[in-house]
């Protein structure tokens, strides 16, 4: 790419602004890599060992390696599950809404407030509820209650995006092939769904990462392990921050790297179709 | 028979909006108003305004609702203040649209990253022996490194790095549907630069701004753990919800639950009155 210097000093503006944003995570992928057990500059090697070194017997919490951590793999293996379940549900969620949403369906504003009031309400009265209303009906706290708070602050999110960038002529498309006689089932499968492939696939990678990441609304409804970000957050209330937890941070944040690229590649195809 | 499919559509919304968010809110003002709830069997007692009473007339009430409303108007500020040239220079003065695009999603992956490793890497460059300590250190400037890293500059500087996507999205998408031929004929019929910039594009990009501020306001508002951990003793109505919370005093928890509730709905209101969301998503 050629690099078009007209504007030049409002480019440089950007790139300080994304610099300053990066900084601290490129810091921590690199420093994930020293010897030190102290998170601070210099590197006083390159190592690989806060990932995969055999501890040793006197070894454990904040010192031990990531790989032999079992009560960090259990937490990890618990956010996939969380947020692999997490994603879906927001996937089938907002498109459903959102189809039935563009139809004049009596009461959709209210629904629509309601859907919004997911993002509005603050995360901690969200998770404080939860408690108390799953104390009040009876109901033990389970693996679906971090998942139905996660989908609850992902929804408006995706629903936003879904309806803002869905096709201008679907409903004309629609119309059409239900005017030929295709059956509902039909028209959504041939016409609908191809035409929003895309958008379904980004809502749903969208609630993966925000249950990914998510802590505040999670805190208050885990049991046992914990998701990752939860179990993290307890360690460290115990434990010195050292090396470890860095190189635990790379893994997690590769995860959210690879899913926003991914993101952020559908985005960009669309754009550049319109 | 259109119709039931329809209402069937929604209501995985629907159950999933009830059960997890309009039950919740209904419990916390109920227990708001009760007198105790006996931990043990989860019953809920009498009915009274007490808890609020408590509240407004506690000293240090006051100073609390200043702090917090102060260090998220604070925090809405800086990312205005950043987020709105930001937005200007990438709407006009980038070409690539792709490039746009790309810009605009990597401004997520701090907010979506953990919070504890988001945390935790500031650590080299805030710390004590971090980046900004040594440098000013060895410059001379300062003699013992600067308390950065738990203080209220570490606290903005977080907030602005998390949350200055939810400022950054909605200016851009006010300023990316702003007519350039607006711009034009004001250039055309001799108008001053400032006055192009402050009556066209401010003007119209002020429902942008206000979404902006609205949603960092609300993220910053409901966000206990970073002022918690950050902010050194700095007191907010989240941290004190989480502190009652944790000492199951249920009741008072859930007052100052239902105040914060209040606030984000007085938000959600303006923002309604201001921005037509729905004409944004529905098509008719």
């Amino acid at each position: 790419m050629k690099l078009n210097v007209k504007h030049l000093p409002s480019k440089i503006y950007i790139a300080i602004v994304m610099v300053i944003i990066y900084l601290p995570i490129i810091l921590l992928v690199l420093l994930s890599f020293n010897a030190s057990a102290n998170v601070t500059f210099p590197i006083t090697g390159w190592t690989l060992d806060w990932y995969i070194a055999e501890p040793k017997p006197y070894e454990y919490g904040s010192y031990i390696s990531v790989l032999y951590d079992q009560s960090f793999w259990k937490a990890l293996t618990n956010s996939v599950y969380v947020s692999v379940a997490a994603g879906l549900l927001t996937c089938l969620i907002v498109t459903m809404t959102a189809l039935t949403l563009r139809r004049r369906v009596p009461g959709r504003d209210v629904l629509f407030y309601m859907i919004l009031l997911g993002f509005i309400v603050p995360g901690i009265t969200l998770g404080l509820g939860n408690v108390l209303s799953h104390r009040l009906l009876g109901l033990h706290l389970s693996f679906w209650t971090p998942v139905m708070l996660d989908v609850i602050f992902a929804v408006p999110f995706g629903l936003v995006l879904m309806m803002a960038r869905f096709e201008p002529k679907l409903m004309e498309y629609e119309s059409a092939a239900s005017s030929l006689k295709a059956s509902p089932l039909n028209v959504f499968r041939h016409i609908t769904l191809p035409l929003i492939i895309w958008e379904v696939i980004s809502a749903g990678i969208f609630g993966f990462l925000l249950a990914w990441s998510e802590v505040i609304r999670t805190s208050f409804v885990i049991h046992g392990t914990g998701v990752v970000s939860t179990f993290i957050l307890t360690e460290l209330q115990i434990n010195p921050v050292t090396t470890k937890w860095y190189a635990a941070g790379t893994i997690l944040t590769a995860v959210s790297v690879v899913g926003l690229v991914i993101f952020a590649w559908i985005l960009s195809r669309e754009t550049a179709r319109k | 028979m259109a119709k039931y499919t329809n209402y069937l559509m929604l209501l995985p919304g629907l159950i999933l909006c009830v059960f997890f968010l309009i039950i919740p809110t209904a419990i916390i003002l109920r227990i708001s108003f009760a007198d105790s709830v006996s931990t043990a069997e989860f019953e809920i007692h009498g009915l009274t305004i007490e808890n609020y009473v408590k509240y407004f007339t506690a000293p240090q009430t006051l100073n609390i609702l200043v702090n917090t409303f102060g260090t998220a108007l604070l925090a809405c500020l800086i990312c205005f203040i950043v987020a709105y040239p930001f937005a200007y220079f990438l709407t006009f003065h980038v070409e690539n649209e792709k490039l746009k695009a790309y810009v605009i999603s990597l401004l997520m992956v701090p907010f979506l990253i953990d919070w504890n490793i988001r945390t935790i890497a500031w650590i080299p460059i805030l710390g004590d022996q971090g980046i900004v300590n040594s440098a000013l250190m060895s410059l001379g400037v300062i003699k013992n490194p600067l308390n950065l890293l738990f203080s209220r500059t570490g606290l903005h500087i977080i907030w602005l790095q998390t949350y200055i996507l939810f400022m950054e999205f909605p200016i851009y998408l006010a300023l990316a549907r702003i007519d350039p031929e607006l711009i034009q004929a004001a250039r055309v019929l001799k108008a001053p630069p400032h006055r192009v910039f402050y009556d066209i594009i401010f003007k119209l990009s002020l429902p942008g701004v206000i979404c902006g501020w609205i949603f960092v306001f609300v993220c910053t508002l409901g966000d206990f753990l970073t002022p918690g951990l950050w902010a050194g003793g700095l007191q907010t109505l989240g941290l004190s919800i989480s502190t009652y919370f944790g000492k199951n005093v249920w009741p008072y928890a859930c007052a100052l639950s239902t105040i914060m509730i209040v606030i984000a709905l007085v938000a959600l209101y303006i923002l309604l009155k201001i921005v037509d969301i729905k004409k944004l998503i529905y098509e008719s």
